[in-house]
């Protein structure tokens, strides 16, 4: 147990070294909050490196699908820690009528991509804060605890500028973002470790209820829960030594489906 | 000729009249002396003649009966709601999977996810997550270096012709750095290299072809003349040892009318809704006889094998016949719109005969059937201005001892039985 708890400490100390770093550079900086576990965790690194209070903005992507439980939970934190929380949504597309109905390819691009997109034109973000981890899905393996983004968002896997974080350098060029990524090396069983140690609270859609509960949260329309009887973080932990199901297979095998009929629609098919 | 190598090349959808044009009029001037010194067929691709059908029936030499894959889309057991077959779904194994030696496949449609192999593979459409189209997985820096694309985003076609264009000859100049690559770093018995771009250019352009005053006509000439340059380049490389193979996997040709064979059904009585639900299969009803799935599969719907599932197997004669009838006497400005209408008896035979559609049908000359429930017509004329077709796909395979072994009408699935043939 001791050293497991240094194994916390450690990947504490470099994300929080990351999050001073980074804000020390660009000031002008966000974090991206999905009210899932690993945001709120990374939410709370934040407010630890800078003693209790978040010196920017909070930004949620609201696609207007999210499950009722995330609403409440923002609502909750966003009080009690006194965030200056941003709430910002594709309104064209909702007025178009962009939904999961009508394509969930479109809807994710138009309202988390394109939403995430006209925040940080309107803010003039220039990094953000994410959550993610590399264990976590198949391309993401692939990010740096630095990431830039150019001007059309796209993610320039060429430039990508050799492992930042062993080189304390961060500077980005004018007309890009830069991505943070301080939980890139923590795993899904360090997460929910962490948030057992601190005691952070997370959605409860994660704790199972009649025999389902949700690994990975998001828009209630794309998530589905898995079989589990974990109800409290223990038997969590527990499950997730001996599971063999991918933290995001509610999630997955939707998108590439959707993916795949827009590009069948294309060509004259469906 | 048993040591040397094997090399096939594929050309999706190219005709055998067009091939066998550009070789003549010095568009494809290498493919045109191939062309003299091969055997060159008109070859039969599969039913239906679409890519994931066609390409999944020549990786594995057998018919979509025994190797799984009727179609881009299927329907879950037991219920309306589509899933789409990948290279998970194959039954059989790829030849690469048997055949002596490391191979390298570039492109094929229908392989991914890619799996484990002897050799290097980068799948073709539809792969979707670059990370799990190529293995190993230590080729993605260097193909990435070389801009290597999976495909085109035919999306853009309906809006930015002109960007679609450029975005075409990228993609075949990345494909071509990138078989250069890997036949130069890889060490390999068999070379596959599949261009697709020809059948987007056929499917938006074929009007480009056909018309030498149109504003694309020389663009469609110029992209088959860098292809050539390729198969050109690589014919230079091959000894007298090495076999050559090249084919489409359908052949094309213009498109005249879209046919809505699900409106047909409607307006007939056989295919019915819920009540207020939108026109769409996963909102079938029990009044429903039978309904179809890209690009003509005809099912029964069944009792007990999907959930609103209303006809008993007394009535499956009866009701074929219906079909038959139906479909065999439609016409338009008297010609007819579906040259067939075939059981699944006639056409398909293997283990899984069982997920066969009951009836699949090929179209007339110009006539393009499709399963779109939302069209509220029969006849249409949309965007596209070509077709695949079944029966004009091409075949050339070089240097082979004896050319009786390629049949007299060859199937795509006859391919890798020719090569099969010429090791032994």
């Amino acid at each position: 147990m001791a050293s497991n708890l240094s194994q916390l400490d450690k990947l504490e100390n470099q994300s929080i070294f990351i999050i001073r770093e980074a804000y020390s550079q660009f000031k002008n900086v966000a974090i991206l909050w999905s009210i899932g576990k690993d945001s709120t965790t990374l939410l709370w690194l934040v407010r630890k490196a800078f003693f209790g209070k978040l010196p920017f903005p909070a930004l949620h992507i609201d696609t207007t699908h999210k499950f009722q439980e995330i609403y409440d939970f923002r609502a909750k934190y966003a009080k009690e820690w006194g965030l200056n929380l941003i709430v910002t949504k594709n309104e064209e597309a909702l007025a178009k009528g962009v939904g999961p109905d009508k394509g969930k390819f479109q809807c994710c691009n138009e309202l988390k991509t394109v939403a995430l997109k006209k925040a940080i034109a309107e803010q003039g973000f220039k990094a953000l804060y994410l959550g993610i981890r590399r264990d976590e899905h198949g391309i993401r393996a692939k990010e740096r605890v630095f990431s830039p983004r150019d001007e059309d968002f796209e993610w320039d896997y060429k430039n990508q500028p050799p492992e930042l974080w062993d080189q304390y350098k961060t500077k980005a060029t004018e007309e890009e973002h830069l991505r943070v990524h301080p939980l890139l090396g923590w795993t899904e069983i360090d997460i929910w470790e962490y948030i057992k140690r601190e005691n952070i609270p997370v959605c409860d859609l994660y704790y199972a209820k009649n025999g389902k509960r949700f690994r990975s949260i998001g828009c209630e329309t794309c998530c589905g829960p898995v079989d589990s009887e974990a109800d409290s973080i223990d038997k969590i932990i527990e499950e997730l030594k001996t599971t063999k199901i991918s933290e995001r297979s509610g999630r997955a095998q939707d998108k590439e489906d959707d993916y795949m009929m827009q590009k069948l629609r294309s060509l004259g098919y469906m | 000729m048993a040591n040397g190598r094997t090399v096939i090349i594929g050309l999706d959808g190219v005709p055998f009249g067009m091939i066998k044009e550009f070789g003549e009029n010095g568009v494809m001037p290498n493919t045109g002396e191939l062309i003299k010194k091969s055997v060159f067929k008109k070859m039969n691709s599969s039913i239906p003649e679409v890519s994931s059908v066609a390409w999944s029936s020549m990786i594995t030499g057998s018919n979509p009966a025994r190797h799984g894959v009727y179609g881009f889309m299927d329907l879950q057991p037991e219920s309306y709601k589509m899933t789409f077959p990948n290279f998970n779904s194959l039954k059989v194994p790829p030849f690469w999977e048997k055949w002596e030696g490391k191979s390298v496949i570039i492109n094929v449609p229908s392989t991914y996810p890619v799996k484990q192999m002897n050799g290097a593979i980068i799948s073709g459409f539809v792969s979707i997550e670059f990370e799990k189209s190529v293995y190993p997985q230590s080729l993605i820096p260097q193909l990435r270096d070389l801009d290597y694309r999976l495909d085109v985003d035919a999306g853009k076609a309906h809006s930015d012709i002109e960007g679609f264009l450029v975005d075409l000859d990228k993609t075949l100049e990345a494909r071509i750095e990138s078989y250069r690559f890997l036949w130069e770093t890889q060490d390999w018995q068999n070379f596959m290299l599949v261009f697709t771009a020809t059948d987007r250019l056929m499917h938006f352009l074929w009007d480009a072809y056909e018309q030498k005053d149109h504003k694309y006509h020389q663009f469609f000439l110029d992209h088959f003349s860098k292809i050539d340059k390729a198969i050109g380049e690589i014919a230079d490389k091959l000894t007298d040892d090495d076999l050559l193979i090249m084919h489409s996997d359908h052949g094309f040709e213009k498109l005249d009318y879209d046919v809505f064979l699900n409106y047909l059904l409607m307006e007939e009585g056989l295919l019915q809704f819920e009540p207020g639900a939108d026109a769409s299969i996963a909102n079938i009803s029990s009044g429903t006889k039978a309904f179809v799935m890209d690009p003509a599969r005809i099912y029964l719907n069944y009792k007990g094998k999907y959930p609103c599932g209303s006809v008993e197997p007394g009535q499956r004669e009866e009701l074929l016949s219906k079909l038959e009838n139906i479909f065999s006497s439609l016409e338009l400005n008297g010609k007819k719109v579906i040259r067939d209408v075939y059981r699944k008896e006639q056409i398909f035979a293997g283990p899984y005969l069982d997920d066969a559609p009951d009836l699949t049908l090929v179209g007339g000359e110009g006539f393009n059937l499709k399963a779109n429930v939302k069209m509220q017509k029969l006849f249409d004329k949309g965007v596209f201005t070509g077709k695949h077709t079944q029966d004009t796909a091409f075949l050339l395979v070089k240097g082979l001892s004896d050319d009786s072994i390629v049949p007299e009408v060859p199937a795509v699935w006859d391919i890798t039985g020719i090569v099969e043939r010429s090791k032994s």
